[in-house]
């Protein structure tokens, strides 16, 4: 049982948003949608939930076709937060809930639950206009879960949260997980990907440039990069010129070294030490998700395109949904 | 093959919250009690207007071919008309009709039209030697005036017939003839109505057309601002997602249609009551000798009923044009210019409705009565004031409901896709399109 993009084509006028988009996210998957804005991560996520239609291709879970599925099927919490503002949370829940079909007594216990685990109980009669952003998104989170979702589509789930809400998140995640639901999300957080996702699809321009289990993409690529803190001055003039050494990445404490496929760490070493340096830090490691995401991209996921499709989208869309 | 979610229970849910969110907002509470009050004193006004009336007098003509026929007539009609009532100081009294021979019958039907002469009483003596007596009068044969003259014209009669006849001769006495020529145009079922009960007709209209608009306009206003809040404040993202287009619209019109009615209810329900007390207010206000028997409201079931429905279709065609239209701004302030053109299309449905009220039942009356969206206004002071065909109601109604159809599918189209639609400023192409793509 799997979700199914399949070779997904949606264009708003001139601009093609999605090109023959296809990937598959395993049930019970944490899966990591990474692309700057305009890539097609948002009409990916609203085609999914048939509130717009593809031109052509189609989006599948356990082989039916989405667009047929029951709205329970999803949870959605978009990139754009919102809620009544003078409704009462707990109220509010309960409507969503009832809306995707939850009866009220439970909806209304589901959301105690919740809003306990999120440590906002405090705030179940306010008005959500009273609540600070980060509660308002917890709220939103909620929201799209009530109804226990199959998969659960979440647009930047992870922005403007601190960092004891982001270790929430993240732990509602994993019992999400647990609990068999599949969790796509798109990010610019790379580090909380990283933490994540056992999967990842890396999209550019509507198409999918990279994309699979995160080891593999880190074993596939050949790329190492190494770590390296050396005693006096932390990171010397001729560190680009050592054996197999791509570029390198100062810091106040120390450099990363982007190495060569070819590149042999043993003769890196001796190389440093025969600069007479001593050496507190020598740390081989894999690339890191953002760096395989510049790999194929060609730059770092929160810069932004010329031309933002996505917002394209939202101001040239006109194809109803059901 | 497209998902095809059933309109409930999700519009029920979605209704049900609009109408609380609505019915408990401190502004719907304190127009609904302002809206009550002067509603109330509408009820009220037709007895402060007998009030007033009953101190002012009343100008009545006579004319006759016969001068001495006239004078007769007039002397009849001032001894019946002009009596004092038992136990009244004279002193003080005032006569409540002026009656006076007129001469040019044109003039004088000029002054009647303009409502500056009561009535007009025609008297001719006939072939057969008995008189004739018209009454014209704007108002019905059956109001007092025109009742109290019948008599005056029996006696005129018998006056003419005694003073004609030579003593001890043997002649028949014919009875004179009666009739009461109505100028009113404002009928009920066919008949004419009694001048009080046109006034009020005409007075509850003009009230029932503009509260028809008003209530048009602010609740056609609510669902537009409701669904522009959803976008501006983002929740629409949440909501696309929980709910088909369809379910939202439908929800929406039903839940603020309801708040609607349910204000509506509770400012119709007070001045009810006053109409139902009126004979005894108008006992209590006016002395137990006001005369009985006039209706003072013109108020009846039929005509609230008529109110109720018009209401409902008219409310539910706007309100879908309004939605749509919602869902095409980012922001509620933009709805103001937005939504002028149909609030000028429903301000044109009240003038035409005005001019029916008037007694107007031209070709763009009848033709505006009968198509929609103009025909709620149109049709309801038709019904007001004159006879609408059966068959006219029923094709104004079913064609009222077949656009309410028609709009609600163009609306649902427009509505998917202008709720997605952000940062741009909505124009007649962004309508077309997206009511043929989506």
């Amino acid at each position: 049982m799997s979700l199914e993009i399949d070779h997904v084509t949606k264009r708003f006028g001139t601009t093609t948003a999605l090109d023959r988009l296809t990937f598959e996210v395993g049930r019970g998957e944490v899966f990591g949608f990474l692309g700057a804005n305009g890539a097609g991560k948002t009409t990916t996520m609203r085609i999914c939930l048939g509130i717009i239609r593809p031109d052509s291709g189609e989006i599948r879970w356990a082989g039916q076709a989405a667009a047929v599925l029951p709205r329970r099927t999803w949870g959605y919490l978009p990139e754009e937060r919102g809620l009544y503002p003078r409704m009462g949370v707990l109220d509010q829940l309960v409507y969503f809930g009832s809306l995707y079909g939850e009866p009220p007594d439970r909806a209304r216990r589901e959301a105690r639950a919740w809003l306990t685990r999120f440590r906002i109980l405090d705030y179940a009669d306010r008005r959500a206009e009273e609540l600070s952003k980060g509660n308002q998104q917890k709220v939103q989170f909620i929201a799209a879960v009530l109804h226990e979702p199959e998969v659960l589509l979440m647009d930047e789930p992870f922005t403007g949260l601190d960092p004891v809400n982001l270790v929430l998140l993240r732990d509602a995640f994993t019992e999400l997980r647990d609990r068999g639901r599949t969790l796509i999300f798109s990010t610019h957080q790379m580090e909380a990907a990283e933490a994540l996702c056992e999967s990842v699809a890396i999209v550019d321009l509507g198409r999918v440039v990279a994309g699979g289990r995160v080891r593999d993409l880190k074993r596939a690529s050949g790329r190492r990069t190494l770590r390296v803190v050396l005693g006096g001055d932390p990171a010397p003039h001729w560190l680009e010129s050592l054996p197999g050494v791509a570029t390198v990445a100062r810091d106040a404490i120390g450099a990363d070294l982007d190495l060569l496929s070819t590149a042999d760490p043993d003769a890196i070493l001796a190389a440093i030490l025969g600069h007479g340096a001593s050496v507190t830090r020598f740390d081989l490691a894999e690339p890191s998700l953002e760096a395989l995401f510049i790999e194929h991209v060609g730059r770092a996921p929160d810069d932004e395109l010329a031309v933002s499709t996505d917002r394209g989208t939202a101001s040239v869309t006109a194809g109803g949904f059901a | 093959m497209r998902r095809r979610d059933p309109l409930l229970p999700n519009a029920g849910i979605i209704a049900r919250r609009e109408y609380r969110d609505r019915t408990r907002s401190p502004l719907f509470i304190v127009s609904t009690i302002l809206l009550a009050v002067l509603a109330m004193m509408v009820a009220i006004a037709p007895i402060g207007v007998r009030l007033i009336d009953r101190q002012s007098v009343s100008r009545l003509v006579v004319i006759s071919s016969d001068a001495e026929l006239g004078t007769r007539a007039l002397a009849v009609a001032e001894s019946l008309l002009n009596s004092p009532p038992a136990g009244v100081d004279l002193a003080t009294w005032q006569r409540p009709y002026q009656l006076e021979i007129g001469s040019d019958p044109e003039t004088t039907e000029a002054l009647l039209s303009r409502g500056l002469v009561a009535g007009i009483m025609l008297v001719e003596r006939q072939a057969n030697g008995g008189v004739d007596v018209r009454l014209r009068t704007a108002e019905g044969p059956t109001s007092a005036r025109s009742q109290i003259l019948s008599v005056a014209a029996f006696g005129v009669g018998v006056l003419d017939w005694s003073s004609r006849v030579p003593s001890g001769a043997l002649a028949p006495f014919v009875t004179p003839t009666y009739t009461v020529e109505s100028i009113n145009t404002a009928t009920d079922g066919g008949a004419p109505l009694d001048i009080r009960q046109a006034a009020s007709r005409y007075l509850l209209g003009i009230v029932f057309v503009i509260l028809l608009l008003i209530s048009i306009i602010i609740y056609g206003m609510w669902v537009a601002t409701g669904v522009a809040s959803e976008k501006s404040s983002r929740v629409m993202e949440l909501m696309i997602s929980a709910a088909s287009p369809r379910q939202m619209l439908a929800g929406k019109v039903v839940g603020i249609g309801s708040a609607g009615l349910t204000q509506y209810a509770m400012i119709a329900l007070p001045a009810l009551i006053l109409l139902a007390f009126q004979d005894r207010i108008a006992s209590a206000l006016l002395g137990p000798d006001w005369i009985s028997g006039a209706p003072l409201g013109g108020l009846t079931a039929g005509l609230l009923l008529g109110y109720g429905l018009f209401f409902l279709l008219g409310f539910a065609l706007f309100a879908l044009i309004y939605a749509a239209m919602g869902s095409f701004v980012s922001r509620p302030d933009d709805l103001q210019t937005l939504s002028l053109p149909l609030s000028l299309v429903a301000m044109a449905g009240y003038l035409i409705a005005i001019v029916a009220l008037g007694g107007g039942s031209g070709t763009i009356v009848t033709l505006a009565s009968l198509l929609p969206p103009f025909s709620p206004f149109v049709m309801l002071a038709r019904v007001m004031v004159s006879a609408v065909e059966p068959w006219e109601l029923v094709l104004s109604i079913g064609l009222l409901i077949a656009a309410i159809g028609v709009v609600a599918v163009i609306a649902t189209r427009m509505y998917a896709a202008g709720v997605l639609l952000y940062g741009q400023r909505p124009g007649l192409r962004a309508f077309v399109t997206a009511a043929r793509r989506a």
